[in-house]
């Protein structure tokens, strides 16, 4: 019989088992994948939105010091209808050509002061109730209003946070 | 070794070598967990908008001769805390005199901090 060649053999096998354990493990490591365009569009809504609600806390001109945000939380008797067609307008989302299918609900916060400092929330409007399934993402804009907030026991300035979620449908 | 050519064991030693050196890189792969983080995910994180955001409502409160510790401060400070999570404070004082002159500016230092990033700034009117 013919030994010749024998330790290339054994390194032969050794050297296969080791490429083959190595396999394994690299195949066996927890690996979350994550595709390079998963939040693009995510990231596009909220530039989107938040630079619809700059827009909306701009005043329109120099002579006028309060913005339309300000005016709509001042006064929520006609505040609601006015942020709609605003908002979904900037936001392309209703107008002349071709409209996103953007969908939005907002509202604002406001601290209930002097009553216990608990965090309440007042209504602004929606262009769709909310059922749970949205991918919303959120913006979020400061506006100082002179009001008399519930619970507040007189007018004074008050900083609320107006909240936006956004979502395509 | 009989009838056995032992010549260029060298060779196959450093082949040994370099066989356990991946598996050993193997083995450190397959003990961490990997995860990507998209462009677009970065840039959601990182709070432009909101930073922007704050700085402008304290100067416009600096505009209203606003102050340290009134309504408006403490809505700010509260709502950043429960709404934004974010920890937020600023000073708001004015300067009356500049060196012999009377000169009024207003002055901040806003503090913002939510975590992942930390931003302060020195603000003076002009």
């Amino acid at each position: 019989m013919n030994e010749r060649g024998q330790l290339y053999t054994i390194e032969g096998v050794a050297a296969g088992l080791i490429m083959l354990l190595t396999a394994y493990m690299i195949v066996g490591a927890t690996t979350v994948y994550t595709p390079g365009d998963a939040h693009i569009s995510d990231m596009q809504l909220e530039v989107l939105g938040s630079d619809a609600l700059t827009m909306m806390d701009t005043p329109a001109n120099s002579t006028v010091a309060e913005s339309p945000l300000r005016q709509m939380i001042e006064n929520d008797s006609y505040g609601g209808g006015q942020f709609k067609s605003m908002f979904m307008n900037y936001t392309n989302a209703s107008g002349y050509g071709p409209v996103h299918n953007i969908q939005f609900s907002a509202n604002y916060s406001y601290v209930n002061y002097p009553v216990d400092n608990s965090i309440q929330t007042g209504w602004i409007n929606s262009s769709r109730s909310l059922t749970g399934g949205e991918h919303a993402v959120r913006v979020t804009k400061w506006v100082i209003v002179y009001k008399q907030l519930p619970g507040d026991t007189k007018i004074e300035n008050r900083a609320v946070l107006v909240e936006v979620l956004l979502w395509r449908d | 070794m009989a009838r056995l050519n032992d010549d260029a064991q060298w060779i196959i030693l450093m082949g040994f070598l370099v066989s356990f050196s991946l598996f050993f890189l193997a083995l450190i792969i397959n003990q961490s967990t990997v995860v990507g983080q998209t462009t677009a995910e970065s840039v959601i994180e990182f709070p432009k908008d909101d930073i922007r955001d704050i700085c402008h409502v304290i100067q416009e409160d600096a505009g209203n001769n606003g102050g340290y510790g009134d309504r408006v401060y403490l809505d700010i400070v509260n709502l950043s805390l429960q709404r934004k999570d974010a920890i937020v404070n600023f000073s708001l004082s004015t300067i009356s005199t500049r060196g012999s002159t009377t000169d009024a500016r207003n002055y901040s230092m806003i503090h913002y901090n939510n975590g992942v990033t930390i931003y302060n700034e020195n603000w003076t009117s002009y």
